[in-house]
């Protein structure tokens, strides 16, 4: 969420900045930073300043006070621990997983409701919206009763309880591709909603079957809003804690849970500010990549 | 190598049936038990106002609909029930459908590659459609980057290339304006008959139907009210509607006073009366009982043929006198509106050939005369006249100009 937010705050920047050359309106360069200087301002005091403070505290030496000094020996210690490269692992595949999972409920969801539900469309849309307003700890609460050893599914299945459904990698991912479903499909319907329906007509027409149509024509006509998707859910997963820790179990302790224990748990504010740099970091190397490959598939109209 | 059928016969070649369709959505029958054979190599267009069935019928030919009744019938094969791709049909859509993610040669090959015809097949046949449709150097551009006309082009060869036994195209030019949708009727033409490919041609533009088609299907409600060439079309309506329908025509009540030597008369004193020649035997009913006094007709007149005259006419012509309330200059003709002493308004086009022709004014006396040969009866029905009228105020102003 942190790189979506800095690269919101940089796009203002540059509106204002665009608003201030404005050649032929005098007036109208006074009015964007009149109008602006609210949100830039809060997003200044709310963000940059604590992430300034983050950053800082990654490289002051400890103790950390005023005349400590500074180091790189909390990135040293984050990079060198053998413990993090698991978490990280594990992360990467649980967040890949769920990502997977939800773009393929997502992707024919969306296509249902573009072009196949009709009146259903907007009671669809309304209840993607409704799931998304739902607390999400409510949520994760919810799925610990369904998946509990005297949960609902164990009640479903006949035979002994199951006992890998919670406290699992299994349940945080089928939780977290719960969670961000909205996110995941609204996207993809906002660019399917873009294709013109002939365009499927004229594939028939031409002879594709409907695989040959999902391939050539949906898909590559959808990704601009599947990489969104992407960036909006992905990251959010990469730093996310509450899920795998009250669905989770010891194999699916993450990187969210790792920087939380490592600054509330263990007070080791450089180790879990440096970990929690790189993290950002990485967030926005993967929201530059994808913003990369949605550009090079925009549909130039 | 076509996945389509290719099962027609030489005779059949290009040939299309469409034998007693129907087809029904919910309540509404949109097309009701239409026949329409036409034969390969032809421009055949369906014309109609929206709703009349024109493009129901055309996607049934194409197979986006199935009929509830009937059969399609394609080179001799019945295809009814025969899937869209497995026709030997391709359509030319409103909307275009190109795919924008790809280039236009990209678009062009989308159908071949499907098809899996060979690598120098299909860029032998891409080459060849792009030269038809007059887009070459334009095949690395993305459809967004092209004008609406070059968009339309682009739509023409990509469903041209798969060398279709008939092109079906529902309104092409719709989105266009009026002077490059010009420019593209003739091109079409021109394309249709450099490839001898079977057109079927749906629009609502009369003006563009007469441009273009060999023989036009004039609908309506879901019927075909007249199928026949333009001239005839134009010339001889076979009702109300299609005289409203195509160009602009004077449509007049008849009151059948008399009959003879095969003229319906209708007197209107000082000699002055309104013929027409009475339909075959074939014709209707209720105007063939000539008796005395019985019978109204209604009848059409072109503005063209109505000429000024200043002495005497023919026993064989209409001749009647009225004042001229409306004088309009539109070029090539000079339109007068001249009203007749039973109420109806007469729309007379005089040909400007001449330099300082004195055109009458507002509120002068004028004498009409007309052929009765170009009186042509169009229906008995009472109201036939303001059906027709209706149908030329619905008209978009552009599809009636001259």
């Amino acid at each position: 969420m942190a790189a979506l937010q800095e690269s919101l705050g940089i796009g203002v920047d540059d509106k204002a900045g665009r608003g201030r050359r404005g050649p032929r309106r005098p007036g109208g360069a006074r009015g964007a930073f009149g109008i602006l200087f609210a949100p830039v301002t809060l997003l200044i005091v709310l963000f940059l300043v604590p992430f300034l403070i983050m950053v800082q505290m990654s490289v002051v030496r400890f103790p950390p006070r005023v005349d400590s000094g500074y180091t790189l020996d909390h990135y040293v210690e984050v990079l060198t621990n053998p413990l993090n490269p698991h978490i990280a692992w594990t992360t990467f595949t649980i967040a890949t997983t769920a990502m997977i999972v939800m773009l393929l409920v997502a992707l024919p969801l969306a296509y249902f409701m573009v072009f196949k539900a009709r009146k259903w469309e907007l009671f669809l849309l309304l209840a993607l919206v409704l799931a998304d307003e739902l607390a999400p700890v409510v949520k994760v609460y919810a799925w610990q009763v369904i998946l509990g050893r005297n949960g609902i599914m164990n009640w479903l299945i006949p035979g002994p309880p199951v006992e890998w459904l919670l406290y699992s990698s299994f349940a945080v991912i089928l939780t977290l591709s719960t969670t961000y479903i909205t996110y995941t499909t609204i996207p993809i319907y906002a660019a399917m909603k873009a294709i013109e329906p002939a365009t499927f007509e004229a594939a028939t027409d031409l002879g594709a079957g409907w695989w040959q149509q999902a391939r050539k024509i949906l898909i590559p006509l959808a990704a601009p809003g599947i990489f969104v998707a992407m960036i909006l859910v992905y990251i959010p997963m990469l730093t996310d804690f509450v899920t795998s820790d009250i669905v989770g179990g010891t194999g699916s302790y993450m990187m969210g849970q790792r920087v939380r224990d490592l600054i509330l748990g263990q007070g080791d504010w450089g180790a879990g500010s440096a970990l929690n740099f790189l993290l950002l970091a990485m967030s926005v190397l993967l929201s530059l990549g994808a913003y990369r490959l949605a550009r090079l598939n925009r549909i130039e109209s | 190598m076509s996945t389509k059928t290719d099962t027609g016969s030489a005779d059949h070649a290009g040939e299309i049936v469409v034998e007693a369709v129907t087809k029904r959505f919910g309540e509404v029958v949109a097309v009701d038990d239409i026949s329409i054979t036409i034969p390969g190599g032809e421009f055949f267009s369906m014309l109609g106002p929206s709703g009349c069935g024109k493009t129901t019928t055309l996607r049934m030919i194409a197979g986006f609909e199935a009929p509830d009744a009937g059969r399609i019938v394609l080179q001799g094969a019945d295809v009814t029930h025969v899937p869209p791709p497995k026709r030997n049909v391709n359509m030319v859509f409103q909307a275009y459908g190109l795919f924008p993610h790809m280039t236009v040669g990209e678009n062009i090959a989308f159908g071949p590659r499907i098809k899996k015809w060979s690598r120098e097949e299909t860029r032998e046949r891409v080459a060849d459609a792009v030269r038809t449709v007059r887009l070459d150097g334009f095949e690395d551009r993305r459809p967004g980057q092209l004008s609406g006309g070059q968009q339309q082009r682009v739509a023409l060869a990509r469903a041209l290339v798969n060398r279709p036994a008939a092109l079906l195209l529902d309104e092409p030019l719709g989105a266009l304006d009026l002077k490059l949708r010009k420019e593209m009727q003739l091109e079409l033409k021109d394309v249709q008959q450099r490839t001898g490919t079977t057109f079927v041609y749906v629009t609502h533009d009369q003006e563009e139907a007469m441009t273009m088609s060999d023989r036009i299907a004039v609908m309506n409600g879901g019927v075909v009210e007249q199928l026949a060439t333009p001239k005839e079309l134009y010339q001889r309506p076979a009702s109300a509607f299609v005289a409203g329908f195509i160009g602009t025509s004077n449509l007049i009540e008849l009151r059948v006073d008399r009959r003879d030597e095969g003229l319906l008369a209708m007197d209107l004193g000082e000699g002055q009366r309104i013929l027409a020649v009475a339909p075959d035997a074939g014709g209707d009913p209720t105007l063939a009982v000539g008796s005395r006094g019985a019978g109204r007709a209604t009848i059409t007149v072109r503005p063209e043929w109505i000429k000024l005259s200043t002495g005497e006419v023919g026993d064989r012509a209409c001749h009647v006198g009225g004042t001229v309330v409306d004088v309009v200059y539109l070029g090539s003709v000079t339109q007068l509106i001249v009203l007749l002493p039973t109420g109806e308004r007469l729309t007379v086009h005089r040909l400007n050939d001449e330099v300082g022709t004195e055109e009458p004014r507002p509120g002068q006396q004028v004498m009409l005369h007309w052929a009765a040969e170009h009186s042509y009866v169009v229906g008995s029905e009472p109201g036939a006249a303001e059906i027709a009228r209706g149908v030329v105020d619905a008209t978009p102003a552009e599809a009636n100009s001259t």
